[in-house]
């Protein structure tokens, strides 16, 4: 194995050194490892660049007589194989390792650890940061991400089974683009594919692994939505509803607005699902009621009614 | 590094990784070499011979690149062509921009010195992505409070909170001696003996919204109490997304029964309520007594408007 090792690396030398494209047969007469019959070696070459390739080396094919337009040549530009996030400070050295160690036991573990790795080798030593309790965690992430990421990174397809309010499983098919991580849940956003819409999943409601698919077609990326929109919905109606002070903490939370009634408060709160809002305010019991509008007031008379003769 | 990467790729980038590696650090002694790249001296002389081998096209000793570790030192020369650090990936690139941005969300209110470079390193490594891809992350804890609790655990002093209890519903403000913390179910808790309260709690650390060190006489008690946790019994009457996460259940088919268990018996109530139609407790008889009263009470309510 470790001639095949030797090969790889010498590969990637000859292909970084060299100032213009190299042509297969000068690979196989220059760079050592390539031996056996023309088929072989061809064979060889073929799975050696896919091996670069799955490192993240990229190599450009090109021809270095355009007018001829000869056999092809292959080269790695030393701008696509080094590192350049430009200058780093022993700062910002801190920072990124407590990056990677937020990923401690999770997903992106590897990955993470992988690029400080390449990033020590720059040689700028690490101020440490010395802040007592700050070292929180991206924990419970699922082993999905490597195939999120992946997707973003290719504007892919992702397909998935996600288990909707009613219990019902939906497929979906999206194009994904982002990716956040709030209360301790990771959501995803994308273009539902059906329906040409971003949607935003959580990860955690996909049920079964999900999928990868291909995507030939270009993507535009959505530039005007932003991840904070994402749980509400643009030209949402409100509901008013009187709190009592100080009470109904998780309800003011979400008020847009607030006037002060007295005994009571009266908060102005954004209806993203009828159902999602009357079970928070239920959740609040006589601590809370619903002036307006009377669609979710009916609602919560009815649950109510049912309370009442489930409980009899 | 890719879990889905074989062994002999893995140890190609282990080698490119290690040129420009030894190359700032000449001189470094091979065991804490070993270290750094996580793999058994053994291994890494393995790897140093192999590396040995590799040069330019020609390879006779000019080409080839000087390694020396008999020493059990280790120095490289003629390594130009790998001697910068390769670049990292896409989704390695991720990682860092998520953790950064989650580190970024953590860092305690007076520490704008540290948001700034953070902000300053995250627009270079989105600019290294190169896609308007939107990646975040919002810590659920401030770092000002995750500060204060690491301190107060340390030094094993007192601290005081403003606290949200959800059960309750009521924001309280207690004298507390923490334990530890803790994560479960996506979320961070502290343990604490709570002075106000004579005994051991758990706290969300995300629902504190103060915390301050303060003064603790030696001698509480310390001793905890039994708080006995409330067998419930819920049907299911209408199966939801909903009912299934707040009760943290798997089966939740139409007409069976859960039996489950809960420190709060406010939180066994709230969350029944919360389900409206779609469950019903069947024990204990007692809660089941107070949620008819506080739905009549509300009823009457909303009829009288």
């Amino acid at each position: 194995m470790s001639r095949k090792i030797e090969r790889l690396i010498n590969l990637t030398i000859a292909l970084l050194a060299t100032q213009r494209y190299l042509t297969k047969s000068e690979i196989f007469r220059t760079v050592e490892g390539y031996e056996g019959s023309a088929e072989t070696k061809e064979r060889m070459f073929e799975r050696d660049k896919d091996d670069l390739r799955s490192l993240g080396i990229t190599i450009d094919v090109g021809s270095f007589d355009p007018i001829f337009n000869d056999e092809a040549g292959y080269q790695i530009r030393s701008e696509h194989y080094q590192l350049d996030l430009g200058e780093i400070t022993p700062t910002e050295v801190s920072l990124l390792s407590l990056a990677a160690d937020a990923w401690q036991g999770a997903a992106f573990a590897d990955a993470a650890q992988s690029a400080i790795l390449k990033l020590s080798s720059i040689g700028v030593p690490a101020d440490p940061i010395d802040i007592p309790g700050l070292s929180p965690k991206l924990s419970n992430s699922s082993a999905d991400l490597e195939t999120v990421t992946e997707a973003i990174a290719n504007s892919d397809f992702l397909l998935f089974d996600y288990l909707a309010a009613n219990l019902e499983s939906q497929e979906r098919t999206i194009i994904p683009f982002a990716l956040s991580n709030r209360s301790g849940f990771w959501y995803l956003s994308g273009v539902d594919q059906e329906i040409q819409e971003i949607r935003t999943f959580r990860l955690d409601r996909v049920q079964g692994v999900i999928k990868h698919g291909k995507n030939r077609d270009a993507f535009e990326f959505p530039t005007a939505f932003e991840l904070s929109e994402a749980d509400t919905i643009v030209n949402s109606r409100f509901a008013v509803i009187d709190v009592r002070k100080g009470k109904g903490q998780a309800l003011r939370s979400l008020a847009t607005s607030t006037k002060d009634l007295g005994e009571w408060d009266q908060i102005k709160v954004p209806i993203h699902t009828l159902q999602s809002l009357a079970s928070e305010i239920l959740w609040h019991g006589d601590d809370a009621f619903v002036h307006e509008p009377s669609d979710l007031r009916d609602y919560i008379v009815t649950q109510l009614e049912i309370l009442v003769s489930n409980h009899e | 590094m890719s879990r889905n990467i074989s062994a002999p790729l893995q140890r190609t980038a282990r080698l490119l990784d290690l040129v420009p590696f030894i190359n700032t650090h000449q001189g470094i002694a091979l065991k804490d070499l070993a270290k750094h790249f996580d793999v058994t001296p053994a291994q890494m002389s393995a790897d140093l011979t192999t590396l040995w081998m590799c040069g330019l096209p020609g390879y006779t000793p000019l080409e080839l690149m000087e390694l020396d570790f008999e020493s059990g030192f280790v120095s490289i020369a003629n390594a130009s062509t790998l001697s910068k650090p390769r670049t990292i990936t896409f989704q390695e690139c991720v990682a860092l921009l998520l953790g950064l941005d989650l580190i970024t969300s953590s860092l305690p209110s007076d520490r704008q010195d540290l948001v700034k470079v953070a902000e300053s390193l995250r627009a270079r490594l989105t600019q290294f992505l190169g896609l308007p891809i939107k990646l975040s992350v919002v810590s659920e804890t401030s770092g000002t409070v995750a500060m204060a609790i690491a301190r107060a655990i340390e030094t094993k002093a007192g601290l005081h909170i403003r606290y949200h209890s959800m059960y309750k519903d009521l924001v309280t403000e207690r004298t507390v001696v923490p334990v530890n913390l803790y994560e479960s179910d996506n979320h961070q808790y502290m343990r604490a003996f709570c002075l106000t309260a004579q005994d051991y709690r758990e706290f969300r650390v995300d629902r504190i919204d103060q915390a301050a060190p303060t003064e603790v006489s030696s001698e509480f008690s310390g001793k905890s109490g039994n708080t006995e946790k409330i067998n419930f019994s819920i049907r299911i009457i209408r199966s939801s997304r909903d009912v299934s996460e707040r009760f943290a259940i798997q089966q939740s088919a139409v007409g069976t029964s859960q039996e489950l268990s809960s420190f709060s018996r406010q939180w066994i109530e709230r969350s029944v309520m919360a389900s409206g139609d779609a469950v019903q407790l069947s024990i204990p008889l007692d809660i089941r007594g107070e949620i008819v009263k506080k739905a009549q009470l509300m009823l009457n309510r909303y009829k009288e408007a």
